[in-house]
């Protein structure tokens, strides 16, 4: 930290992009269409877990326009992020409804649609696999034969055999055994909910050609372009610099994006027509079922407390619907296990979380990798304990705060600068909501006002050498280009790092240029825009590449004004002397070289260069999940405050807190909203969204007509959002990710606000008003 | 997108309409009237409905009837939800069809495509039962007007190439006491687990439901136990539910069970708040 008053960092300046994007003039991938462009579509399966016994494609042939039609044997392989299990188009049987079989590719798209009505698929019909307690039954029929043989593409994934297991994550820390023997109060409280879906307002689509030379080039919606790179790399044999990924802006993505399902799906379909450009774009209801959704949960959580309400004992039994393929709900299985016991000091932790396989469709990443989810477990059970001890919730919560010192489930030491504040989140948020006017208050005829309060922490599990780069070009009038691989997707990450930029530079924002599209054959390599980490990582890599810059225009600079560099300063368009700044010379004189009155030229253009690398991240021990698997956690509470129909079990949510220690906030606007779109979604999920499946594992809302969300008129009438600023020492100007953290506790906080309101403990999700009155009903037999 | 190829015609005649159906029926083709065209646009797309033809009924003239004709209230068939109720004409009408789905459909779904939906709720059928609504309906080059009682039943049977193309109702029943409730799943905009429309006219109640039973009803036995003074309020909740015209529905919306106490409080509700004014 130095005194220096920022200019452009902590200031609310408005999103770059939002011009663009408010006049509609953005085009997203699935915006383009060319002459010539083939279009694909796909049969899908129609069973939940079936032996393909034959695909017969003699109809669809006879359709117009029809090129070329494509079926599992053409890449009878398995591919995947975490552990290669699942075959791009299914293979000799189908693991979930609505699984790609085969891939009609024609002329036009109508004209690809008609036909894969016409591929007649026959099944020989399995025993579904329909939820996890059913999957991990050890009788259970197999989702996958023989899980164990699969490749593992990262080092931290465990399938068991002859299970439905895909991975088993450990935490063993200290004795949990003896000190849950010795609590003088226990609790053991079980949750649940279903798969659901991210619904990013752009569905998934994608453009592969291969040209005649042999490059593949790949325009598509993805949190993860070097991925793509790696997948076609890794599995289809193409040299890595033959493929081109191109990203314009993406519609949404909430973790959806992160995975590689389209791109080889499209680049078989081109290969298919010698290489011709083959666009690939899902419906709704495909990006809903076909593409990879957000992971169920069955959680147990049980806690041993001193009388004074100090926990001493954690055991957290984690079962991830991973659905049909491991995906990245083995890598949400990890992280729900290295946080499990939320932002707690618990000396003796116990963790088995459980990748397990199902038939439904397959879990990939969503905002908060697994952390709303196991949030809601742990909040819930510390409200449930709080009640039994007889002890304030928040006081309980600021009894257990963790905090420097003390170590994580996986044994990382605490530091000021790597964990936030958890205490003063808790004071200011429980300010906000208004905590001491009381919890439940009848405020009418059959009304109850009543709240709830949830904690969060997350550290952001990257792999341990994840990276990103920067470029920095000039223009002639002494502007800036920024190059750099983040995504821009509606987080405003393009915006933080352009204001990182200015800050370091000096500038104005209008003097900085950013490249909103991102191609990998120019840009320097990211690894991926998940986890919370661009700020941190291209933030970092941003700072790098202008302090490489600054010292070229100090170098140019000093030559010109006939003194040293370290004599010089940059700001507002000029290099000048530190000791008389009226005495310098403007960037636009020296960023493409200086030239002399004589023509004479000297050093030639600007280019910055930097970088920036996770340090010190480690994989998990596999017995004990001993490791340091994040850089930092950022920490928050959130709260709401709702009115229950305590007659007809409906309710309104009144007003909704969210406090977050993200370390320095770049910009106060982008994170305000970020943490309110992260909330309205968080509730979203809590108060409405669930994949309903029928006894054949067929999924019954797989769509917008009967999958409810919440409405922009439904959210809070009031959202809250406050920042407690800890500067983490090594993140950019002090600042921790802050991305997916909105979302995280609003389903814990809802639900024990509407818990404190009905008189009963609810801990399953969605919080219909029929799963509350259903409660009630039960509880009063 | 739809994949299949349909033609579509805009005729300016109810007769050149009708014409132009049979014409199709003759060609061996499956056409369909097309009035909003939500539901038509938003099954073909996933393949649930197939036309070789569409036959759009907004080119009518009467169809695009909003208008008070002496003392009657005249709507044509292809009139928008959202200018039912922007028009004020109809209060419970109006406050009904604003219920369903949300406001930029609305802008498209209209009156007469929402009767003759294949989905079981059809919600803007309910006020027009209460009220004894007239419908007139294009037979061939003929035009005939009959009582909606006569053509309802669970669902619009209009013979194969005949076309809705007015709703007529007296006015003197626009201004009755009446109520409008719907209860959805969780959210305002959504499929009813139960909606109601009730008005009270010459002192007895006159009620009709959509989501309860799969289809929209009204029904003389319950009307008669609802206007039963002589039980309590509670007493004639539980008998309407025990006489209801079929099972109550089961899916995905909510349970039978949740369904039978959402429609107990909803029938309390109505019978405390329109008791007042018998």
């Amino acid at each position: 930290m130095t005194n220096k008053i920022w200019t452009t960092v902590g200031k609310p300046e408005q999103r770059i992009d939002a011009v663009e994007k408010s006049t509609g003039k953005v085009r997203y991938v699935g915006d383009y269409s060319v002459p010539g462009l083939m279009h694909a579509k796909l049969v899908k399966s129609t069973q939940a877990h079936a032996m393909i016994t034959s695909i017969d494609t003699t109809e669809a042939w006879k359709m117009p326009g029809v090129r070329a039609i494509v079926t599992g044997e053409i890449f009878p392989f398995h591919i995947g992020p975490i552990l290669a299990d699942r075959p791009p188009l299914a293979f000799e049987k189908v693991r979930y409804y609505g699984e790609p079989v085969a891939i009609v590719v024609a002329d036009h798209e109508h004209q690809a649609k008609l036909a894969t009505e016409k591929v007649k698929v026959e099944y020989e019909l399995l025993p579904v696999v329909n939820s996890v307690q059913q999957a991990f039954q050890s009788d259970a029929p197999l989702v996958h034969e023989n899980a164990e043989h699969y490749t593992k593409i990262i080092s931290d994934v465990y399938p068991k055999a002859g299970t439905n297991i895909g991975s088993h994550i450990k935490i063993r820390k200290g004795d949990f055994e003896a000190a849950w023997a010795t609590s003088e109060e226990t609790i053991t409280a079980s949750y649940s909910f279903n798969l659901s879906d991210h619904v990013a307002l752009e569905t998934r689509s994608v453009r592969v050609e291969i040209n005649p030379a042999g490059k593949v080039i790949v325009h598509t919606c993805s949190q993860s372009p070097y991925t793509i790179k790696k997948v076609l790399n890794q599995f289809f044999n193409i040299e890595v610099g033959n493929i081109l990924v191109h990203i314009p802006m993406v519609g949404g993505a909430f973790g959806g994006k992160g995975t590689i399902q389209l791109e080889p799906l499209a680049y078989l379909a081109s290969k298919a027509v010698g290489g011709k450009l083959v666009k690939l774009e899902f419906d709704r209801e495909e990006d809903m079922t076909t593409a990879p959704c957000r992971i169920g949960l069955d959680a147990t959580v049980q806690l041993g407390v001193t009388k004074e309400g100090k926990l001493v004992a954690g055991k957290y039994t984690y079962h991830i619907d991973s659905g049909a393929y491991s995906d990245q709900a083995a890598g949400i299985t990890r992280a729900a296990a290295l946080d499990c016991t939320g932002p707690y000091n618990i000396p003796n932790v116990w963790c088995d979380s459980y990748c397990m396989y199902t038939n439904h469709p397959f879990a990939t990443s969503f905002r908060g990798y697994g952390h709303p989810e196991l949030t809601f477990a742990v909040e819930r059970t510390m409200d449930q304990l709080a009640k039994q001890l007889n002890i304030d919730p928040i006081q309980l919560r600021i009894i257990n705060g963790i905090k420097p010192g003390d170590t994580s489930p996986t044994q990382t030491v605490l530091t000021a600068n790597n964990i936030g504040d958890v205490e003063k989140c808790v004071n200011r948020a429980k300010e906000l909501i208004r905590w001491d006017e009381g919890q439940r208050i009848d405020s009418g005829k059959n009304k109850v006002r009543a709240k709830g309060i949830s904690l969060f922490w997350k550290t952001s599990t990257t792999a341990t050498n994840a990276q990103a780069g920067a470029i920095l070009t000039f223009e002639a009038d002494g502007s800036v280009n920024l190059n750099c691989a983040a995504i821009e997707l509606g987080q405003g990450t393009k915006t933080i790092l352009a204001q990182i930029l200015a800050e370091k530079l000096g500038m104005e924002m209008n003097k900085i240029h950013v490249t909103m599209e991102v191609n990998t054959q120019y840009d320097p390599h990211q690894w991926r825009t998940v986890a919370s980490s661009s700020t941190f990582l291209a933030g970092r890599a941003v700072i790098s590449a202008a302090e490489n810059a600054l010292a070229q225009l100090k170098k140019t600079a000093s030559i010109v004004l006939q003194c040293s560099a370290e004599d010089l300063d940059v700001g507002g368009g000029r290099v000048y002397l530190k000791s008389d700044p009226t005495f310098g010379v403007e960037m636009k004189d020296i960023s493409l070289g200086y030239t002399y009155p004589s023509g004479h030229s000297i050093e030639g253009q600007i280019v910055g260069v930097g970088k920036h690398i996770q340090r010190h991240l480690t994989p998990m021990d596999q017995q004990t999940g001993f490791g340091k698997p994040g850089p930092w956690w950022s920490v928050g509470v959130q709260a709401v405050e709702v009115e229950l129909n305590t007659r007809d079990f409906t309710y309104t949510i009144l007003k909704g807190v969210t406090v977050l220690d993200g370390g320095t906030i770049i910009n106060p606007m982008t994170a305000t909203q970020q943490m309110r779109g992260g909330m309205h979604m968080g509730l979203s999920y809590a108060t409405s969204e669930k994949f309903i499946f029928d006894e054949q594992g067929v999924i019954q809302n797989a769509g917008l007509r009967n999958y409810p969300m919440l409405r922009y008129w439904e959210q809070p009438a009031e959202y809250l959002v406050e920042f407690i600023e800890s500067p983490a020492a090594d993140g950019p100007y002090g600042a921790r990710g802050i991305g997916e953290y909105g979302v995280i506790g609003a389903p814990a906080c809802l639900a024990s606000s509407l818990s404190v309101a009905a008189g009963v403990e609810l801990n399953y999700l969605p919080l219909t008003p029929e799963f509350i009155w259903k409660t009630k009903k039960v509880n009063n037999q | 997108m739809i994949a299949f190829d349909f033609e579509y015609c805009k005729p300016s005649s109810a007769a050149e309409a009708v014409e132009t159906f049979n014409m199709f029926r003759e060609q061996g083709k499956n056409a369909m009237y097309f009035s909003g065209g939500t539901e038509i646009i938003t099954f073909a797309r996933v393949n649930k409905l197939r036309a070789d033809a569409v036959i759009d009924i907004k080119g009518i003239p009467e169809c695009n009837v909003l208008e008070l004709s002496g003392n009657l209230l005249v709507i044509g068939a292809a009139v928008s939800l959202n200018k039912i109720t922007d028009s004020k004409l109809f209060p419970l009408l109006g406050q009904t069809v604003k219920k369903i789905a949300d406001h930029t459909s609305r802008n498209k779904i209209t009156i007469g495509g929402n009767m003759k939906s294949e989905l079981i709720y059809k919600e803007s059928v309910l006020p027009l039962l209460l009220v004894d609504a007239k419908v007139k309906i294009a037979k061939g080059s003929e035009e005939e007007i009959a009582s909606l009682d006569a053509v309802f039943n669970k669902k619009m049977k209009l013979n194969s190439g005949n076309v809705l193309l007015q709703i007529i109702i007296d006015t003197s029943y626009i201004d009755l006491p009446y109520m409008s409730l719907k209860r959805t799943k969780i959210s305002k905009v959504g499929y009813p687990v139960v909606s109601v429309a009730a008005i009270v006219k010459d002192n007895r109640i006159r009620i009709a439901f959509s989501g309860v039973c799969d289809y929209p009803f009204r029904s003389a036995e319950i009307e008669m136990i609802v206007n039963d003074s002589s039980l309590p309020e509670n007493e004639r909740v539980e008998k309407v539910l025990a006489h209801l015209p079929s099972e109550i529905v089961d899916d995905i919306q909510a349970s039978r069970k949740y369904r039978a106490f959402v429609l107990r409080n909803v029938l309390l509700d109505t019978l405390s708040e329109l008791e007042r004014v018998t």
